[in-house]
């Protein structure tokens, strides 16, 4: 593989399990605190899933930069400071309520799921198998946020309302989900990645059609949060502080 | 007070396709849909399943062994809402004390009296301690095209597998040391 291209490579699997360790790390905080038991355990299980996605990119990046695949994952994640990360500011915010938490992960699930369906048939091999297995699982989470927002969207009218404020705080923020990197152009080309363009009006076809039967409706006038991936919110600083607290105190300490 | 408490659904799980489904557990959703994945996500997020299906727990009619020694069990039993046609009933039994509600077939009926009286006639062998009857339009299942995502998944997770959890292994290993330094003392 040409130097180039597998630096574009390289990108793009730290962006993707960046996404990934972001969102599985702030759902994990509703872990004893989401509204009723059984969501409470289904949503662990969105978390810990994410986070399970999130090493399956760590390792394919590892493997694919000749690191190794049990120790790099840990020193990405513990290790870097806010700048370093790479992932879209969506997945940083606060958890907010209820509301907010389920439109932010149904709109990254059904991302997830046209760019996964796509990425099944990627020319880099490792990348096909692992979406092939990651889908799964999104398939699953997209079934559970579509029930939620269509419960929620058409549910009383408190709920209604909340769901409502949360997608208008949330839409800004889509334009980075299908944003390409600066280097990305190769990899379409190349046949490893889909043309995002493309997977963006596919994502958004989906969407639209799932909030109109939700009685929901994007938010007119707001200003795209049109941001590379290197620029943060000061949430993901407060993130890290906590996930990384532990592991920090010492480096050296083996589990 | 209200109660606000969801309605609660039986649970059925099927381990393999040879294997009849069976009564496992029971959960609180407020319809099918949620119930199914309540399910999931509370039960079969380790132990595996191929289908699942839930039934809210008001549309069972049940039955006992001692409550059919009655002979008037038929017409002192609630008056169901009897429809002009007939439909089909799920029927479940349970043959031991320790057993539980299993999956034996379906039978068409116009209640669910009339459907219990047509299991006992067609399904009595083994002398079933308990029945369970509900018409077929109350319960949501999963589907063979869900397994994959639904169920597969969890074959392949590394916290199925005590080994996984470091901790335990490490408290064990240092108990071990704390006792053998007792003992050299």
């Amino acid at each position: 593989m040409k130097a180039n291209l597998k630096e574009a490579l390289a990108h793009k699997l730290l962006a993707m399990a960046d996404d990934e360790l972001v969102v599985g790390h702030r759902n994990s905080e509703w872990t004893g605190h989401a509204p009723i038991l059984e969501e409470d355990i289904a949503f662990a299980n969105i978390a810990l899933d994410e986070i399970g996605h999130a090493k399956i990119w760590y390792q394919l990046l590892a493997d694919l930069v000749g690191e190794n695949p049990e120790t790099y994952p840990d020193r990405l994640v513990f290790h870097r400071e806010a700048a370093e990360y790479r992932n879209i500011q969506m997945v940083e915010l606060p958890i907010g309520n209820w509301a907010f938490t389920i439109v932010r992960q149904y709109l990254l699930d059904t991302a997830e799921l046209v760019r996964l369906g796509e990425l099944v048939q990627s020319q880099y091999q490792p990348m096909a198998e692992a979406s092939a297995k990651i889908r799964k699982e999104e398939i699953y989470h997209y079934r559970h946020t579509h029930a939620w927002l269509q419960r929620l969207g058409l549910g009383t009218d408190e709920s209604h309302r909340r769901m409502q404020n949360a997608l208008n705080q949330l839409w800004p923020y889509t334009t980075q989900l299908f944003e390409p990197l600066p280097d990305e152009a190769l990899l379409v080309e190349a046949g490893f990645v889909p043309d995002p363009h493309q997977l963006r009006l596919a994502w958004e076809k989906l969407v639209l059609s799932n909030l109109k039967e939700a009685n929901l409706a994007t938010p007119e006038d707001t200003t795209p949060i049109k941001v590379q991936r290197d620029q943060h919110t000061p949430h993901l600083e407060s993130l890290l502080a906590k996930m990384q607290e532990v592991a920090r105190l010492d480096s050296q300490a083996t589990w | 007070m209200t109660d606000t408490q969801w309605p609660r659904y039986e649970v059925f799980e099927q381990v393999s396709e040879d294997q009849p489904h069976q009564n496992t557990n029971s959960i609180h959703a407020p319809d099918g849909e949620m119930a199914l994945m309540n399910a999931r996500d509370v039960f079969v997020r380790r132990p595996y399943c191929v289908s699942m299906w839930v039934v809210p727990a008001d549309k069972i009619f049940s039955k006992t062994a001692q409550e059919l020694a009655d002979p008037d069990w038929a017409t002192n039993s609630e008056i169901e809402s009897v429809s002009t046609s007939t439909e089909p009933y799920y029927v479940f039994q349970k043959l031991k004390h320790r057993g539980s509600q299993t999956y034996i077939g379906i039978v068409e009926a116009q209640s669910p009296i009339e459907a219990l009286q047509h299991a006992l006639a067609v399904y009595s062998e083994g002398n079933p301690l308990a029945w369970w009857v509900f018409p077929a339009r109350f319960v949501t299942k999963s589907e063979p095209d869900d397994i994959e995502s639904m169920f597969d998944p969890s074959l392949d997770k590394t916290f199925r597998d005590q080994s996984e959890y470091h901790t335990i292994a490490m408290m064990y290993e240092i108990k071990k040391r704390a006792r053998q330094a007792e003992d050299s003392e």
